[in-house]
């Protein structure tokens, strides 16, 4: 009897133990690799907390975060690629520059993590720049596109008509130029900012499917057709016609959207980032809309997807910690995002309960893009290396008034030799 | 000690440690570099990265639309004749009207020397805002306008836009050079030369000039080498992606254009271009000191 009690005894104080047991974990500490340095980033706030929902959720998994700014961290993360010495954990782009690092084995593929669960989360379409071969090599965080900005109170105050098509935004831009008032703003010294235009606009005339031959290199794409000539023919139209300031060319992206924080200019085409920069006065006087349509039946494709996201560095000692790192990041960084107003959410989320806090400019894009017939990366993101050099020179060298439309086509042709 | 500093082995483990962290830190990526710019590509980015010779060299100096660097080359070595034929004149001037003993001799000199401390980022940013702001608003008010896309994007003005600030910033850095090797002259041969009867300009060009060559060749090589390695200035002030100087170039090709051995060979190249000018710089001043004695031995009738 008493070896029974004792048998049992003993039983119940393994079982007892069993979940003490199963809760231990071993302390890890994972190095993240971030942007959002500067405190005005609308993206950091939303990183903060999600950084620290991460903690309380995985209190033995410890996150050192090196803040960078983006630009920056592109270069210090490809150096670091270079010794083998990325962070467990990273931010990155999409496309060609994530291609850059998964050519060279620096990114853990994450098919074998990634549960039907999780990829029922994901919103779809938004793998398509991180998959490689049928691998995963990066999780979204948001999805971007590029919007017109129309500034509503200078389109009332001139009476002039928020444009649908071309022909509207030619007026527009004429109305504008009229009144004294200077249309559009880009930021040309950065050049990618005037990268936002060319690819609408050619967009517009190409189509989707042209303009993804051409970014992905595809067989058989080229830039020598007359969409694409029609497209930078177009631009130089606005350029020709006063629809950006006189020293465009030499403007930062920081200096060129002043004036329009100041409410000084009535048309902006940039990233969807750039909702989540406007002051709460700014954005109830701002409406997101579509580039404008020119008739060629593409007035529903975009430019964007996701093109930003987390992945995890193939020398990384603890991959499965990374890993739950890195899908923490992405789906709780897409959800604090768009309801801090920084971005569209690659992760699917009931937003019901947060209409009223978020930037209504956000709303509208959600609201414009959610039958979107195709996303398209921008061309110096799909591109890769010499030929996104080249797209982003070429473009600045139309803007500065220095190459014509059929030497645009002409040279960037090259790109397939 | 003596019997200590006499023993080889003595002196191998002192200086050991330097050695090390020397070649560790100096040579061996010096010699990587080296190593890159004669390979296709660098074996960390490409597997099949092979020996290719001299071939990097030869692409930075075909002529192609796109290829910036010769380009690149001319406008340093353009920056270069600037700084030698205006910027050190200039400096030199200063600094003999500054040691020439003039009211508020102190506040000159620091004054002069002021751009000199401020970090050239943020140099370049005041600039920037002169070409942005200032000039454009200036040239409105005489009825006059800008270039064409602004200083700083108009092909005719924009290497001008920077060789503008880096010559203004290092005016006061070659000036208090020349003005501590004025300063050292002897006080004796001034006065002995003003008895004489020699003053202002006759006494800077025979007397004082003279004097002061081995700090003029100091300023000369510091301005040449300067000039092919300017960076900073013109990065902030043209944009990240520019290739309008040498190192404006191995930085896009490196870290944009993801060509490591081809900007490791811009790399090269600029250093060589450095190490060539200090070289022919040595060779002049050192014909000119061989020439001395000589003369020196033919008027004393030796």
């Amino acid at each position: 009897m008493k070896k029974i009690v004792a048998l049992l005894l003993a039983l119940i104080l393994v079982m007892g133990l069993t979940p003490v047991l199963a809760e231990q974990h071993e302390e890890v500490t994972l190095t993240v690799g971030s942007i959002w340095s500067a405190e005005s980033e609308a993206n950091r706030a939303p990183f903060l907390q999600t950084l620290a929902e991460f903690e309380e959720a995985y209190p033995w998994i410890h996150l050192e975060v090196d803040w960078n700014e983006a630009n920056a961290w592109k270069e210090k993360g490809e150096t670091l690629a270079l010794s083998d010495s990325l962070p467990d954990v990273m931010y990155w782009n999409a496309g060609g520059v994530l291609w850059n690092l998964v050519g060279s084995g620096d990114i853990l593929a994450l098919n074998d993590y990634l549960t039907e669960d999780i990829m029922a989360r994901i919103e779809g379409g938004t793998l398509t720049d991180m998959t490689f071969d049928g691998k995963i090599y990066e999780l979204p965080y948001t999805k971007a596109c590029s919007m017109l900005y129309c500034n509503t109170e200078l389109f009332d105050k001139y009476g002039v008509k928020i444009p649908e098509t071309w022909d509207e935004l030619i007026a527009a831009v004429e109305a504008f130029k009229a009144a004294g008032v200077t249309p559009m703003t880009v930021g040309g010294a950065d050049q990618w900012p005037t990268n936002m235009y060319t690819d609408i606009i050619a967009l517009r005339y190409a189509g989707d499917a042209a303009c993804r031959a051409a970014y992905y290199k595809t067989e058989g794409a080229t830039f020598m057709t007359q969409d694409w000539l029609d497209g930078v023919a177009a631009f130089q139209q606005l350029i020709e016609i006063g629809a950006f300031p006189d020293n465009a060319a030499s403007l930062t992206r920081d200096e060129s959207e002043v004036a329009y924080f100041a409410g000084e200019i009535p048309m902006y085409v940039h990233g969807q980032w750039f909702a989540g920069s406007l002051s709460a006065e700014m954005q109830q006087k701002v409406k997101a809309v579509k580039f404008p349509a020119v008739g060629k039946g593409y007035d529903n494709q975009f430019m964007g997807g996701a093109a930003e996201g987390f992945c995890v560095s193939a020398y990384t000692e603890h991959p499965d910690e990374a890993f739950i790192a890195c899908q923490f990041l992405a789906e709780h960084q897409s959800k604090n995002g768009f309801i801090a107003g920084a971005g569209l959410p690659a992760w699917k989320y009931d937003f019901s309960a947060y209409t009223d806090t978020i930037n209504p400019v956000m709303l509208q894009i959600v609201a414009e893009t959610s039958s979107a017939d195709s996303f398209l990366l921008w061309g110096n993101t799909a591109l890769t290396g010499d030929d996104a050099v080249l797209i982003g020179e070429t473009v600045f060298d139309v803007l500065k008034g220095e190459m014509t439309a059929e030497e645009w086509c002409e040279e960037m042709e090259t790109i397939f030799e | 000690m003596k019997r200590v500093l006499s023993n080889k082995w003595s002196i191998m483990v002192f200086v050991l440690p330097t050695l090390v962290f020397f070649t560790y830190i100096v040579t061996i990526p010096i010699v990587k570099t080296i190593w890159y710019s004669l390979l296709s590509e660098i074996p960390a980015i490409a597997k099949d990265s092979h020996f290719v010779g001299l071939d990097n060299f030869i692409k930075l100096f075909t002529p192609a639309r796109r290829n910036a660097f010769p380009g690149a080359v001319l406008n340093s070595l353009m920056y270069a004749g600037v700084s030698v034929f205006i910027q050190l004149p200039f400096s030199l001037i200063l600094a003999l009207l500054i040691s020439s003993g003039i009211k508020g001799e102190s506040f000159y000199r620091n004054a002069y020397f002021i751009p000199v401390v401020i970090s050239s980022v943020v140099v370049s940013m005041l600039w920037q805002r002169i070409y942005k702001d200032i000039l454009p608003a200036g040239l409105e008010l005489i009825g006059l306008s800008e270039p064409k896309n602004g200083f700083l994007a108009n092909s005719n003005t924009k290497m001008w836009a920077v060789f503008i600030p880096s010559l203004w910033q290092y005016v006061g850095y070659h000036m208090l050079l020349m003005y501590g090797a004025l300063r050292s002259i002897p006080s004796d041969i001034i006065e002995a030369a003003i008895v004489d009867g020699a003053s202002g300009p006759r006494l800077a060009w025979s007397i004082q000039i003279p004097m002061i060559k081995p700090m003029l060749k100091v300023c000369l090589s510091f301005s040449l080498i300067g000039s092919f390695k300017l960076f900073d200035t013109p990065w902030v002030l043209l944009g990240r992606d520019a290739k309008d100087l040498p190192a404006l170039y191995m930085y896009v090709t490196m870290f944009s254009s993801h060509k490591y051995s081809l900007a490791s060979s811009a790399a090269v190249f600029i250093v060589v271009e450095c190490l060539v000018f200090t070289v022919l710089l040595n060779y002049i001043f050192r014909e000119q000191n061989e020439r001395q004695p000589g003369r020196a031995r033919r008027l004393s009738g030796k």
